[in-house]
């Protein structure tokens, strides 16, 4: 029986990545209010955003917030790409909503497969953005990067919050999530939104990757188990709501840390997918349901 | 694409060309050599998955995205019973199909529930947890390494002594599966499952018990997907957590979207073309699931009727699809 520390130990570790899943969640909203598409691929661009990173860093000698600063970009402009490319025509075309799906999904292959062929097939890992660490508090080891994880975190939710209260833009988004037809009439371009929306969840996803590299080492197929980890997360908390998304990913993270202690590492995801299911089958609107109810 | 389908007795050579076809590219596998044969082995496994799959998806108007699991049940079942316990490769064949088939009944009952994303990210989830069982559970199936050492098919003491002799076996069940898969169509059952594809309230209103008749396409799914997990397992003589992964599922909608999804031949062809495709672009062999990927995605914006839809630029003129402004989440999939 794994004695208190760890049990503590992990449950640290599990907010750390919980607020990940969480960012990868917030993606997920950001671009089902918009368009009402779940983009199957987000978890690639977490695993983009921290390849990228790694890349600039170890081939380009770039410092980090140089390479940061690249990489986000980037994965956008990759998330742009998938908007025009894939979804926007078969949105054009009125494509059935299964077919979209598989379409992101063949995205998400794609990429996967040509980061192989770019990169390599290898787990890739750069150091803390701090040095030094782990803090210690007791016997509970606190690595360093768990506070750049909740301090970034914190940043990217408050900038979010700011961008659908204060700018036009995210009201425009915002107004688009409640009723499409209407947000059209009233002037507002619908399709640059849906655009945005995919800029913006992939930059999300990107700055997740980026956060979460030197925890734990992505290599080309590290994004589904983050991209089905923040869809939970944003189950949990009622699909559309990103407040709920973030304390569903912590919840999950915690719970994936528990499932470590007490099943052995290899069984994280299964035991993350088997809680999918029951939140599917029992709270299909999250858990928080009422605050905003979304499920179909 | 309802309309589209075609009872065999309107046009006769309309049912009998696919089967000659079939039959041809059985012949060209059994006068050429080692790797054809291979490549027109794994169209008839893929085949008799993808109809399976054709089941769930083009008649039933569902969608799974997880049939993979069924597949590795099929294989995983296969690769155990003979290679570790050398049973009978026709009673483990049938043994891996029944518990397949129980996995997805009673899976089923609680996933088919959901409808749209829910229901593709459930059924998607449940092919991820299989492949991470089957990597995780080193015990039984040995993890990332797979288990090798599969005997071929045979019945008792009759074992199917080389590829050629296989390839036969395989296009037979091939042909079985497809004769199945048409009679189930046809009858009133498939009728159902088309009426459930139209619209569900509707079917509903006839008086169609649509919960048990989703359950039933699912579990039928199932058991075509196990079926080709137990013969590719006996085919290769190995299988791994990789041969049924997410792959596999890109793979098999591709062949489903290329061949035409809910027609009875689609599924076939598909699995042919795309499985002979790597033949013609040989040193492309790194870009394979790259262009499988770009392939699928071109075919459901471009083509989302596959080469079925070809044969309607001769014929009638279809009725063009509507367009919607607000865009398709709502609406099922092969109306």
């Amino acid at each position: 029986m794994p004695d208190a520390v760890q049990f503590i130990q992990s449950l640290v570790n599990g907010v750390g990545v919980g607020l990940i899943y969480g960012l990868v969640g917030i993606g997920f909203c950001v671009i089902y209010n918009a368009s009402g598409i779940v983009n199957f691929a987000q978890g690639v661009f977490v695993m983009l955003g921290g390849m990228a990173c790694e890349v600039l860093l170890r081939k380009f000698h770039l410092p980090l917030p140089i390479a940061f600063l690249i990489a986000v970009p980037f994965v956008a402009l990759v998330g742009l790409l998938m908007e025009v490319l894939v979804v926007r025509p078969m949105w054009n075309r009125g494509s059935p909503l299964f077919a979209i799906i598989l379409a992101t999904l063949a995205t998400q292959i794609m990429i996967e497969r040509i980061t192989i062929l770019t990169v390599d097939e290898q787990p890739h890992t750069f150091q803390e953005f701090t040095l030094g660490g782990p803090l210690k508090i007791g016997a509970i080891a606190i690595p360093y990067q768990l506070f750049w994880i909740v301090g970034c975190g914190a940043l990217m939710v408050g900038l979010l919050w700011l961008f659908f209260t204060r700018t036009r833009a995210g009201r425009a988004l915002r107004a688009c999530s409640q009723n499409r037809e209407a947000a059209a009439l009233l002037g507002i371009p619908v399709g640059a939104m849906l655009l945005l929306s995919f800029a913006l969840s992939a930059a999300l996803g990107a700055v997740a990757g980026i956060l979460v590299t030197p925890m734990q080492a992505i290599a080309f197929n590290s994004g589904t188990p983050f991209g089905v980890s923040g869809f939970i997360a944003a189950i949990i908390g009622g699909f559309g709501n990103a407040a709920g998304a973030l304390a569903g990913g912590i919840l999950l993270g915690v719970l994936q840390a528990v499932a470590i202690v007490l099943l052995g590492a290899g069984f994280k995801n299964v035991a993350a997918l088997t809680a999918l299911l029951f939140v599917l089958f029992l709270f299909p609107s999250g858990l928080f349901a009422g605050l905003k109810p979304k499920a179909h | 694409m309802i309309s589209r389908v075609s009872t065999s007795t309107d046009r006769p050579w309309r049912a009998l060309l696919p089967v000659a076809v079939v039959l041809g590219v059985m012949a060209f596998g059994l006068t050429s050599s080692g790797y054809v044969v291979t490549v027109i082995g794994f169209a008839a496994i893929y085949g008799i998955f993808c109809t399976g799959l054709n089941f769930f998806m083009g008649y039933t108007g569902q969608a799974s995205f997880g049939q993979n699991a069924f597949a590795a049940l099929g294989g995983y079942g296969t690769a155990i019973l003979c290679g570790n316990h050398y049973w009978d490769p026709l009673a483990a064949f049938l043994v891996s199909m029944v518990f397949a088939g129980l996995v997805a009944y009673l899976v089923g009952l609680p996933t088919l529930k959901l409808r749209g994303h829910y229901l593709a990210m459930a059924t998607f989830a449940l092919g991820l947890i299989t492949y991470e069982i089957s990597i995780e559970w080193n015990g039984l199936t040995q993890g990332y390494m797979g288990i090798s050492g599969i005997p071929p098919l045979g019945v008792w003491k009759f074992e199917l002594a080389n590829e050629k002799q296989m390839l036969v076996a395989l296009t037979l069940l091939m042909l079985l599966g497809v004769w199945i898969s048409v009679r189930l169509r046809d009858s009133r059952f498939g009728r159902a499952l088309r009426a459930i594809a139209g619209s569900e309230p509707a079917a509903r209103a006839l008086g169609i018990d649509v919960a048990r008749y989703k359950l039933a396409a699912f579990v039928i799914a199932a058991l075509y997907a196990s079926a080709a997990g137990s013969l590719f397992a006996h085919f290769v003589g190995f299988i791994s957590p990789e041969v049924f992964g997410a792959a596999m599922v890109i793979q098999s909608f591709t062949m489903l979207f290329l061949g035409g999804i809910g027609t009875t031949w689609g599924p076939i062809v598909g699995a042919i073309m795309v499985l002979m495709l790597p033949e013609f672009l040989r040193g492309l062999k790194e870009l394979q699931d790259v262009v499988y990927s770009m392939a699928l995605i071109a075919l459901l914006i471009f083509a989302p009727k596959g080469l079925a839809g070809l044969g309607s630029l001769f014929a009638r003129r279809p009725k063009a699809p509507v367009p919607t402004p607000s865009g398709a989440p709502a609406r099922a999939i092969a109306k």
